[in-house]
């Protein structure tokens, strides 16, 4: 039973950090209408830029993380501006296939620049602090809280500002909000902003909660996948129920399942959601 | 004289909308029907009923002697039940010629295409396909990319091929839509011989005058129901289709 | 013999091998529209399934732990390996071909993902990740050079899936599929389905993809799972948009360019590990920069499905 408790607390960690991993990818998808599957190497950028500064230029820690979500941020808005922009009207399959090249443009760049390996930011030491039976580290605690911090400043961005909500009817209707006098371009720009923001602090999280290698981060792509597909087009909040879910879920399984299964049951449930709920669990149309 | 298509109450709901209200009518096989009705009428609809595009949310639609409800369109069409759309459908990047083979080799198995089985029947189904062209005018245009062919030429072109595997029902979805006024009497004249050859045909139309002189018989559509079926000079006096045309058949 | 003909003969097995992969892909994506980021899977299906059915039985050693050795002669082994590419095509199709497009797309990415996990996981049946060493290799002790074998049993692979969908191509069934392209409900209007057409297409390429890997695992006599990862698809994706969907000399033509590319790359004498790490990250790098730019100025099948 206490075996079941740790891994849900650990699953709460991993779900609170694909929370924040699949926000901006979600929202790209719902703004600019594509799956950008190379969302995750923004991850891996704020993730490599921070080990970088913090490791081997002996930056501080925050600032070599703030720099990381900056780098994050650059990258994610001119490749949405340069690359994907140009070819929005091809459609959503050629947009797919391109991000595939911008995947390959990405790993490249950090492989170029960081070279091949397992890789460990390094942070204070902090003891593990035992809270019930289950124990934890004060990092994993922290990215919870700013999975959730980002998560609700996100929420109150898209509600409660001018950008947000003419990012939400771009969302909805690019053309009907266009011809409303609804600023798309700018909208767009905000869109690309926001969801590389939150994907390098997700990169951040990521850096934190463990060791990186320069393919973790389309790794993740397809964890990331499940999560948005399952939440559908459907709210944050539908987002945040499935990416506990899945953290849970995934880390739970371990009880009864050998380690490599995880990631099976992860693509199973793409699979899943692909075939029966097209729309995922918020069952909203497109 | 047998029947070749039938609707038993067939309704159809789009959400709160009913195009298509518990209409009952029937077709026999030969017959020349005209389908009237002022726009959202419910007449498309109820061609996509029969075709199999749409289901009904009730009632039937029988063509020949089989219950249609659940049977794809291609099945349909493979069991002689052919038709055009409003905007004429094509395939571009293939010739006028092409397009029209298209309809060519329904059974055509993978292993007939590799081992080349097929073109031993090929020459006969080009033949076919060119005959079909000089009967609606367009034989020299057959090697013309059907993406530069005119709205007329298109519509024409469509007819041809839907002809090519000699159906028992036809249906035509507004076939003078985009046709230039001197060649719709080529329309009538195909229309005519076709009929003439046994195959039943159902005509949308707007333009009552095109009906007058080609069909026996007009069925009436307003508001997804059935309001009168006659010969064309009883619906063209009929006091509740010119209500339902709000002054006059066009 | 000399390096150089080495060199030129490794460059032609690949040729052939991943030739016959892109041009299978080709015919799926040219001409019936399918989006398939799956392929590497019935690659995989098709080296593993030679690699197990021609398997002796396991020794006793801590490495062998798959269960069943079936000693298969290699043409019955390689005509089986292209059948189960099929049935796992069909297995993956009966889901992923309602969808269309990006979904299309990710399911099929998805299922070759599940695969590659499963090679590593189901070790009774694929000896996790050792895989199977020491492959069998058909006519090895009839032949000097074996490797040249290989090089023409991979090229006539080649010509007979470019003879074969050039055929297919060029009959009324490829009449039928590009008047898919251009307008579906004309196709069912003239009787025919849609949906078959795409299926077959798609069965049919993996049966041919499924081949390329008993080829490519005769070559290496080695079966694991690390060299069945996405890498593969999007290779043979990149060439193959590189090259022009629907020519299939062009598609070649791209595969051969980038095969030698990375050959010559592998070449350069370079003094250290993180030279070569280095060097191919540039690569990658250009693979992908160039696939954007050729995505972005030759525009693409707009509207593909």
């Amino acid at each position: 039973m206490s075996a079941f408790v740790q891994l849900a607390a650990l699953g709460i960690a991993q779900g609170a950090f694909l929370l924040m991993a699949s926000l901006g990818f979600s929202l790209t998808r719902r703004v600019e209408g594509f799956l950008n599957i190379a969302h995750a190497q923004y991850l891996s950028v704020a993730a490599f830029v921070t080990y970088f500064l913090n490791n081997i230029a002996q930056i501080h820690f925050a600032i070599a993380a703030f720099a990381g979500v900056v780098a994050a941020v650059i990258v994610g808005f001119v490749v949405g501006k340069l690359v994907y922009e140009p070819i929005r009207h091809l459609g959503p399959a050629v947009s797919l296939i391109t991000s595939v090249g911008v995947v390959y443009m990405l790993d490249g760049m950090i492989e170029i620049i960081v070279g091949t390996g397992s890789f460990l930011v390094t942070l204070p030491r902090v003891a593990p602090v035992r809270v019930g039976p289950v124990t934890i580290t004060l990092y994993q605690v922290l990215v919870v809280v700013i999975a959730v911090v980002v998560t609700l400043a996100t929420v109150r961005i898209l509600n409660h500002t001018k950008i947000g909500t003419a990012i939400r009817i771009t969302a909805l209707d690019r053309y009907l909000g266009a011809s409303r006098g609804v600023d798309v371009k700018k909208a767009g720009n905000a869109s690309w902003l926001l969801s590389s923001a939150i994907a390098g602090v997700a990169g951040v999280a990521l850096a934190v909660l463990g060791a990186l290698t320069t393919h973790k981060g389309f790794d993740q792509i397809l964890i990331i996948l499940a999560v948005a597909l399952l939440a559908g087009l459907g709210s944050v909040a539908a987002l945040s129920i499935s990416a506990m879910t899945i953290g849970v879920a995934r880390e739970v399984s371990l009880l009864w399942l050998p380690a490599g299964f995880r990631d099976i049951i992860a693509f199973g449930i793409v699979i899943l959601v692909l075939i029966f709920l097209p729309y995922g669990i918020s069952g909203r149309v497109e | 004289m047998s029947e070749a298509l039938r609707f038993e109450s067939a309704t159809r709901r789009f959400g709160g909308l009913v195009a298509v209200n518990d209409c009952s009518f029937s077709v026999s096989s030969g017959e020349l029907v005209g389908l009237v009705g002022p726009n959202g009428a419910g007449k498309s609809t109820l061609f996509n009923l029969a075709t199999g595009y749409l289901a009904p949310s009730s009632g039937r639609v029988v063509v020949g002697e089989e219950d249609t409800t659940n049977v794809p369109p291609h099945e349909l069409a493979r069991k002689g039940l052919s038709r055009t759309f409003q905007t004429p459908v094509f395939f571009p990047e293939l010739s006028a010629l092409d397009n029209v083979l298209v309809a060519a080799h329904q059974e055509l198995p993978l292993v007939s295409a590799i081992t080349g089985a097929w073109k031993r029947e090929s020459q006969h189904q080009e033949e076919r396909a060119r005959m079909l062209l000089r009967r609606v005018g367009l034989e020299q245009r057959a090697s013309v990319d059907s993406a530069e062919l005119s709205g007329g030429e298109l519509r024409m072109l469509e007819v041809a091929r839907q002809l090519f595997n000699q159906p028992s029902l036809l249906l035509l979805d507004e076939p003078t839509a985009g046709v230039a006024p001197h060649l719709q009497e080529n329309l009538a004249e195909l229309i005519r011989s076709v009929h003439e050859e046994g195959v039943a045909v159902i005509v949308v139309e707007h333009n009552l005058g095109f009906l007058l002189g080609l069909v026996d018989r007009v069925v009436c559509m307003a508001q997804g129901s059935v309001i009168a079926d006659g010969t064309p000079t009883q619906i063209h006096d009929d006091p509740a289709v010119i209500a339902a045309y709000l002054g006059g058949p066009k | 013999m000399s390096p150089l003909l080495a060199a030129v003969i490794t460059v032609g097995i690949l040729i052939g091998i991943y030739g016959v992969v892109a041009i299978a892909l080709n015919f799926q994506y040219g001409e019936a529209g399918l989006i398939n980021f799956g392929v590497v899977a019935y690659f995989a299906i098709g080296a593993y399934t030679f690699a197990i059915l021609t398997a002796g039985p396991p020794s006793e050693t801590a490495l062998d732990q798959y269960r069943w050795g079936f000693n298969l002669h290699p043409f019955l082994a390689a005509l089986v390996a292209g059948l189960v590419g099929v049935i796992f095509s069909m297995i993956s199709g009966w889901p992923a071909l309602r969808l269309r497009g990006e979904y299309l797309a990710l399911t099929t990415f998805a299922f070759a993902e599940v695969l590659q996990s499963s090679l590593v996981n189901v070790r009774a049946v694929t000896n996790g990740t050792s895989g199977f060493a020491g492959v069998v290799q058909p006519f090895r002790d009839a032949v000097g050079n074996y490797n040249l074998l290989i090089l023409v049993a991979a090229l006539a692979l080649l010509l007979f899936t470019m003879w074969f969908f050039q055929r297919l191509v060029r009959s009324p069934y490829g009449r039928t599929l590009r008047a898919i392209k251009g307008d579906e409900v004309g196709v069912t209007a003239s009787g025919k389905s849609p949906e078959k057409y795409r299926r077959e297409a798609f069965f049919l390429s993996a049966f041919f993809i499924a081949l390329a890997g008993v080829v490519f695992v005769i070559w290496l006599t080695l079966a694991r799972p690390t060299s069945f990862g996405a890498e593969i698809t999007f290779f043979v994706w990149i060439a193959m948009i590189l090259g022009g969907e629907g020519n299939n000399w062009r598609v070649l033509a791209a595969i051969s360019g980038l095969i030698i590319f990375d050959e010559l790359i592998g070449a350069l004498p370079l003094e250290s590990v993180e030279a070569v790490q280095r060097v191919n990250a540039g690569q990658i790098f250009l693979t992908g920069l160039l696939f954007v730019l050729v995505l972005r100025w030759r525009t693409p099948r707009a509207g593909a499905i």
